[in-house]
Parts: structure tokens; sequence; C-alpha cells
């Protein structure tokens, strides 16, 4: 079964990932980042925005190995758990606005996959960013 | 979010970091720390030194241990206010009054839940605002205290 939803379609290393479009507000230019003292695993610190402390969190090891390269812009999104805070994900390049079919993804794909895109060729994994980061927190 | 309240920013390592000043009771040299090995079953490995104040003992936590970092050289010492508590630190840089200390964002889950009780915008700089009471907890210090009163009473018996 399929449903149209709007996407923000994301690079990140030679891969494409996307977000739903409600869980994110803007693409910005890195931040000065700032990091301090934690514990929490994926966090690299914060950068301040529109007056907001944002975490700044870098999933691209966990999606596309530990060789991922820097992000060059910050997507900024809501992750469901903490829907009033934004969280900026690096990524490694311009994002796309799509309103595209979502197919169900594959039976043995990551909890975090909620969905797939198709786009000519390509297989897009929606990622629930949630699932994501507290998979990798436990 | 708490507005207005004055602060004293310390470096550990290469991070900066605030602490209410009124936690602060009195800023001291390193100098007269004394080295301390409490014993493994205490628990608590991020005292290194005490340091006497007033006849009593004061229980020193380094903080590059407390926020789990590599060692950097103690200069300083925050004795904490009610508590036989001391702070050791790289250095003090100056008090300053922070407009308001904001929540930690939720996305930080580990232990820095319990170090921070949030963060301060100084300018453009975002500090962590250290929580006074996660450094030692009240059974660890009863557990040192027991230790310290041991120790006396075996050097008392051997004198």
């Amino acid at each position: 079964m399929t449903t149209q939803s709007s996407f923000v379609l994301f690079p990140l290393g030679d891969r494409r990932f996307a977000l739903r479009a409600e869980d994110v507000s803007e693409l910005a230019l890195p931040g000065r980042l700032q990091e301090f003292p934690h514990t929490t695993a994926l966090l690299s610190g914060v950068i301040l925005r529109r007056g907001r402390i944002v975490p700044v969190c870098n999933i691209a090891p966990l999606l596309v190995g530990p060789e991922a390269k820097p992000g060059r812009f910050y997507l900024m999104a809501h992750t469901s758990a903490h829907r009033g805070e934004w969280t900026a994900i690096p990524v490694t390049g311009e994002c796309e606005l799509a309103t595209c079919n979502a197919a169900s993804p594959a039976n043995y794909a990551p909890e975090y996959v909620t969905a797939v895109l198709a786009r000519g060729d390509e297989l897009i994994p929606v990622v629930d960013l949630a699932k994501l980061i507290s998979g990798e927190v436990h | 979010v708490k507005r207005g309240e004055a602060m004293i920013l310390f470096a550990v390592a290469s991070y900066t970091f605030a602490i209410s000043a009124s936690a602060v009771d009195e800023i001291r040299s390193a100098d007269a720390l004394q080295s301390f090995t409490p014993s493994p079953r205490l628990r608590v490995p991020e005292v290194r030194h005490t340091l006497k104040r007033d006849g009593k003992t004061l229980f020193v936590v380094d903080a590059n241990l407390h926020f789990r970092l590599l060692p950097s050289r103690i200069t300083r010492v925050l004795l904490l206010r009610n508590v036989p508590i001391g702070i050791a630190v790289n250095e003090t840089h100056r008090m300053t009054e922070v407009s308001a200390v904001y929540s930690l964002p939720r996305a930080f889950k580990g232990e820095e839940r319990d170090w921070y009780r949030g963060v301060a915008l100084i300018g453009e700089d975002v500090i962590p605002v250290v929580n006074p009471s996660a450094f030692l907890d009240e059974e660890q210090l009863q557990r040192l205290q027991l230790e310290i009163a041991s120790e006396r009473s075996t050097k008392g018996a051997t004198a």
C-alpha cells in the first residue's frame, strides 16, 4: 500500500534519506558548534539558531558508516519525542522537498525506517529520527 | 528559565563552565591540597584530594574525572557552601551575571542531565551551569567521612 505525502530528501555521503516534511523546519548553514562534556551518543554539541539552543545530532555514522563526510548544512528537525525542540542534523548537501508515494519498508529494514520512497531507480528510506536516536542511546 | 543570577566561570580542560556564585563559599589555590586515595569499595574515584579548613576535612572532587575528561592541570579549588566538598578545576575566570539559565535540551539524555542545572548564554557562548549537588551525594560523603575517621583511629592506635 502507498500513500502520498511530503518529504524532505537529504544527502548523507553518496546516499539520500528522507524525513517527513512536517518534521523539518529549515535548512541552515552550519553555525558555530559549541561543545561541552556529555555522555549522550550521537550528539556533538549545540548551536545557537534564532535565539534557540539547538542540539546537533550527527546521524551520518549510523546511516552511512564511520567514514561519513562532515555536514555542509544543518537540517533543523523535530523528533516526535520532543515536539517543541529542534535538533540540527548535519547533511552533506542540498535538500529537496518532494511529494511522493511512500511504500512500506521491507521486513528486514531497521526499525527506524518507517517507509521507502521510489524516485526513478533510487529507493530512499524515510527515517524516524526519534527511533533512530533512541535506538542508539539504548 | 531562571533569570538574573551571579555566576563564577571556571575552566576544566578546554571547556568553560559556570557555577552559581551563591553555591561557592571560597576559591582557594590548589597548593594546599593533600593527596587522598579512597578505597575502591567507596566508589568515589573522582575524589583524589582533601583539604583542611577550620580543622575540618573537605573532600575535593577532580572536575576532570567528574566530567569524564582527560587530565588537565589543577590550579584552583572551589569550596562549596554548606557542604565539605571542593571542586578542583583548571582555573577560575571571572564572575558575571547571567540573564537566564535555560533547560538543557531534552536530546541530552546521559549523565549530563545530572551534571548540569541548565545552560547559560554569555554573549554568543553557551555555557553549561553545573549542578553543585551532583559532585558528591550524601551517601558518598558519609562513606568518605567514615573512611577518614577510620584512618585517624588507626593512626591513633599505632601512635
